[in-house]
């Protein structure tokens, strides 16, 4: 197959196409996210003094994956759809047998001196398979329970193995991933009534025997704000504080109290907004919130407009990843919900994290780029469908 | 394919629920910024307030109690510095409290700095194994309130200088011990003068309650300042007897505070950036204790401590017969302030107390105003001026004293055959029949009448001990008490200071100093001055008169001059122990004390007890008194053998002190000029 990358009209036509929008925004998080990295990584004496450099390398290396991504038409991962996700689950089986534990569970596969969280990317991967699925799947009436119960298979499989790992904000953001992507569709009003009670049913009993200890505790914990502050509350107790701190404008860059004297913990990981909020204030605050809604709003756009399913489902999913850890993570640093480990997108260190994102993006964008042409019957390799 | 009707590409089953999506997440945003505004808008100050006190600690800044001097500026009570050891037990022995999890892992806990600590200290096995089980009784729980954190354990009290030094040295490998300065109050002259001084012990529960009643924590601050305007907290040192409890408020200061910013791990943060962060006030300036300039010469009180060196039990108080400042109080036996100050730690306070406390010769009662005794013949002054002013006696008039006389069935005996003696002669040779007919003429009530208008059986006010009030009897006493069977040996045995009177030595010393200054009764007086630490005078305390005692000058020069031949006339009772070179005028007494022996008593202390009290009461000089002395020698046998020659060798002191000390201090004379209101300058 030639490649047309000489054509001087597809360069023009990539201009033409471009996803200004979605490119700008996802660049003002990342530059903020890295701007109050180092703010909140500015009190840590050794191995997090450097994050933000790291963090600026793997934004690079996220954004050249998210380019690639973006210009091979998105059809090409449609048809390999389950290769994908099927080479995900073999990631997330190896991550037994090679992970290590650090603090309690395994996420991690190494590699040389790095490591990468194939849960982090299993997002993705669910993301693609389920728009595969449903793809190939149209339907015009409603969908009913058994029409469900392959994608439920998908998605259950990795669930199952994140959960073992056990990594539960993961777990969470996967099964809410695929709600997401079911809202899509047009499911039966009493299926989703059957599925509800089911639900009720069932969420007592994952209560009593699904959670381990430590998450009993956080739930404990989150219902007693005022309770053991020096325990499991420490962190969005003083999470809380920071955000509260911040006040109208807040404290200023750097001037944080409670980043600066060490109240708050895993700044650089779960609890980076606190650091942020405390010194941008509300008004910081609620921009940076905007972003977000933006992000995830502009994704629900781009689905809107793309000219199959498959495209469609792939923006909705990664919207809904953006979304669910968005929503979570500012949920648990204020106090709105328990503390489970669930990052803030472009904001939390971490290599796996930030190029699921961008690689999410450059999805989207791949979308969002070829969302004007009629489809034609087999996919362009790299700049085609332009 | 399941469906062939429908397209791959058509999109149409998605279509109508984007905007429901978009709605969702709108809505969801929509409640994060609803709680952003909630708590950064609404609560924002009150979580601003939060942050600040996470950050900002307000550290105690002690004060210096005052410092004690006698009238020549000797240091009789001050602070020394002194270091206690106390460690936090989760923080040095992290080994003992449960284990913490964090995200289901094991949280790794710091090594145990207390067989470090220990080795330091130099404790012994059996003192390692008591406080490693109170540290592991602490951490049993690690919650907040526990005493795991809250509670530092005391390891080591008054720590030498040397191990101080080394703890310092090895901070870094400490952590959770706190060496803590703590002034220790030292007084240089140990049990001499202790009585008067007294000593500073930890405030107790009852009278912290006092001051900190319940709810005072949440009292607003000014009403705190009310009801505690010391600032006493648990802990606290408070004098508890003598000047030191009686001058507390003067002595103690005022405690100040600083604020600090301290990150989580409670470390202090300094540098402009901390600094910005305290809010103004910051600080709060310690207010030092006053100074107390005493009356009383320390010199003096070391000469009657040499005096008193022969006898178990006494008391001793001098006082300036032109002013009633006190120029000593001693009391004997005494105790050590040092001990019971926790000097050197509470077992040694605890032992120190049950040794006083078990000393049948009572060291810690203040024998100069909290005990009270017979004064004997010491009383035989005032019974003659009340018959003098009463114009009951001639004084002319001779009683033949045949060395017993009969009352009813009693035969009641005198210490000699003085044969016939006028009323002079009877002071001075002490003559009980002459006093016996006396008070049968004049009456108790008259002769009461006198001893009260002279202080006796009265508290005179001074205020540093509890003082006991003594007792002059009078007839109504007696018919309260002996259902009205009054009989005329009440009268008798009261005229010579036997039977129901008692007084105290502080009592009758004021009342000779009456009787030396033509019947002026002063109120005695301890402080001369209150100092600021820089030696500026803040206040001074100018003679107070009591009474004037409305007397005849002709009877009372009547009866100084019995007292002037108590020592110089050869029949008088002090001549043959008198000094031929001081010039001594007094009264000698020889009290019973009535004691009956117990069965299960000791014998020796028995026959102690039973030994009669001497008494000299003294002025000098004879002619234009300085000072009068009350000397009293428990249970030391005749006034004229025991008492005189310690009061004659006090008199020597004070006259070899009187002409060293006039040339340079005139301290018992006038006071140096008063600097009020200059604390700069420094000490004349």
């Amino acid at each position: 197959m030639r490649l047309r990358s000489a054509d001087p009209g597809v360069l023009a036509r990539v201009r033409e196409h471009f996803d200004w929008s979605l490119f700008i925004v996802v660049a003002a998080l990342a530059v903020v996210g890295v701007i109050n990295l180092y703010s909140a990584t500015s009190v840590a004496r050794g191995s997090h003094a450097d994050d933000y450099i790291q963090q600026i390398y793997w934004l690079v290396g996220g954004g050249i994956l998210a380019t690639l991504v973006a210009a091979i038409d998105y059809r090409h991962y449609e048809r390999l759809g389950y290769a994908l996700y099927g080479a995900g689950v073999i990631l997330l089986l190896l991550v037994f047998i090679l992970g290590r534990e650090i603090r309690g569970s395994s996420r991690w596969i190494y590699i040389g001196s790095y490591s990468f969280q194939p849960s982090e990317f299993m997002k993705l991967f669910l993301v693609i398979a389920l728009a595969k699925y449903l793809h190939d799947d149209p339907k015009a009436e409603g969908r009913t329970l058994r029409d469900l119960l392959a994608p439920a298979l998908i998605t259950a499989v990795p669930t199952a193995l994140v959960m073992l790992q056990p990594d539960l904000g993961t777990g969470l953001i996967l099964v809410l991933v695929f709600v997401s992507i079911c809202a899509l569709t047009n499911v039966q009003t009493r299926s989703v009534v059957a599925l509800g009670i089911a639900g009720a049913v069932l969420a007592p009993v994952f209560w009593s025997y699904g959670l381990r200890g430590y998450q009993n505790e956080r739930i404990q914990a989150w219902l007693n704000p005022n309770e053991n502050i020096l325990g499991y509350n420490w962190d969005p107790h003083q999470a809380r504080i920071a955000v509260g701190n911040g006040g109208w404008f807040g404290q200023g860059f750097m001037k944080g109290s409670q980043n600066q004297f060490l109240f708050l913990h895993e700044q650089h990981s779960d609890f980076p907004f606190p650091v942020y909020s405390e010194e941008w204030g509300f008004v910081g605050s609620i921009a940076l919130v905007a972003l977000y809604a933006f992000l995830v709003l502009w994704c629900v756009r781009v689905a809107s407009s793309a000219k199959d399913r498959f495209g469609a489902v792939l923006a909705v999913g990664v919207g809904s990843i953006v979304f669910w850890h968005a929503v979570f993570n500012l949920g648990m640093v204020t106090g709105l919900l328990p503390v489970v480990g669930v990052t803030l997108p472009l904001f939390s260190y971490g290599g796996s994290s930030v190029m699921t994102v961008l690689i999410g993006v450059g999805l989207v964008m791949n979308v969002s780029m070829r969302r004007y042409y009629a489809s034609p019957t087999r996919p362009t390799p790299l700049l085609g469908g332009l | 394919m399941s469906n062939l009707l429908v397209a791959r590409s058509d999109v149409g089953e998605f279509r109508k629920r984007y905007k429901w999506m978009a709605l969702f997440a709108t809505l969801a945003f929509l409640v994060v910024a609803g709680r952003l505004f909630q708590l950064q808008v609404l609560d924002g100050t009150e979580y601003s307030a939060v942050a600040h006190e996470n950050i900002i600690r307000r550290v105690v800044l002690p004060t210096t109690r005052g410092v004690v001097r006698d009238a020549n500026g000797k240091v009789l009570a001050s602070s020394r510095p002194s270091y206690d050891v106390e460690v936090i037990p989760g923080r040095v022995m992290p080994s003992a409290r449960p284990v913490r999890y964090r995200n289901g892992q094991p949280v790794a806990r710091d090594p145990d700095s207390w067989p470090r600590l220990a080795d330091i200290l130099r404790l012994n096995p059996e003192e390692r194994r008591t406080f490693e089980a109170r540290i592991h009784a602490a951490c049993a729980s690690d919650d907040d309130k526990s005493p795991c954190w809250k509670t530092p354990v005391l390891v080591r009290e008054d720590v030498p200088r040397d191990i101080v030094a080394e703890l310092k040295q090895h901070t870094d490998e400490l952590g959770g011990v706190d060496i803590v300065g703590v002034p220790m109050r030292f007084y240089p002259y140990k049990e001499l003068g202790a009585h008067m001084l007294g000593y500073v012990a930890e405030i107790d529960a009852q009278t912290l309650a006092r001051y900190r009643p319940p709810g005072y924590d949440e009292m607003a601050r000014d009403e705190q300042q009310r009801v505690n305007p010391l600032g006493y907290e648990g802990g606290d040192t408070v004098g508890a007897t003598g000047i030191e409890h009686a001058w507390e408020s003067y002595l103690r200061g005022q405690r100040g505070w600083e604020k600090r910013v301290v990150d989580a791990r409670g470390r202090y943060r300094t540098g402009p950036e901390a600094e910005r962060l305290v809010d103004a006030p910051g600080k709060l300036d310690p207010i030092p204790g006053r100074d107390l300039r005493l009356s009383v010469d320390v010199e003096l009180e070391q000469a009657i401590d040499k005096a008193m060196r022969p006898h178990a039990a006494g008391a001793v108080v001098a006082v300036d017969v032109r002013t009633g400042r006190l120029l000593a109080l001693y009391s004997k036996p005494s105790f050590d302030p040092n001990d019971l100050s926790g000097g050197e730690g509470r077992a040694r306070v605890r032992e120190a107390f049950n040794r006083l406390y078990a000393d049948p010769l009572r060291p810690m009662l203040d024998k100069t105003m909290s005990g009270a005794f017979q004064p004997g013949s010491t009383m035989k002054p005032f019974s003659a001026l009340a018959a003098l002013e009463d114009h009951m006696v001639d004084p002319e008039h001779t009683e033949k004293c045949e060395g017993f006389v009969v009352f009813g069935h009693r035969v009641m005996r005198c210490s000699h055959v003085h044969g016939p003696v006028r009323l002079q002669q009877a002071i001075a040779r002490s003559c009980n029949v002459y006093f016996w007919h006396l008070a049968e003429t004049v009456g108790m009530d008259r002769i009461a009448k006198v001893a009260l208008a002279f202080g006796l059986g009265q508290k005179t006010g001074l205020g540093i001990n509890p003082e006991a009030p003594g007792r002059i009897p009078t007839r109504s006493w007696y018919s309260l008490r002996y259902r009205g069977n009054f009989r005329i040996g009440f009268t008798l045995n009261m005229a010579i200071g036997e039977g129901d009177v008692t007084v105290t030595p502080l009592q009758l010393a004021m009342a000779y100093a009456a009787l030396g200054n033509g019947g002026t009764l002063y109120q005695p007086q301890v402080v001369r001055a209150v100092e600021t630490s820089d030696g500026a005078v803040v206040q001074e305390f100018p003679p107070r008169i009591r009474r004037q005692v409305e007397l005849h000058p002709e009877n009372l020069k009547r009866v100084t001059d019995a007292l002037f031949d108590v020592v110089n006339d050869p029949n008088g009772t002090a001549y043959s122990a008198r000094d031929p070179s001081l010039d001594v005028a007094g009264k000698t007494g020889t009290a019973q004390t009535g004691y009956v022996a117990k069965k299960d008593d000791e014998p020796k202390l028995a026959w102690f007890l039973t030994q009669n009290h001497a008494w000299f009461a003294a002025l000098a000089p004879a002619r234009a008194p300085e000072v009068a002395l009350a000397v009293l020698v428990e249970h030391g046998g005749s006034g004229p053998e025991i008492a005189v020659p310690v009061a004659m060798q006090i008199v020597r002191e004070y006259e070899r002190l009187q002409s060293i000390h006039l040339g340079h201090a005139p301290s018992a004379k006038s006071p140096p000029p008063a600097k009020t209101g200059k604390p700069a300058g420094g000490r004349p």
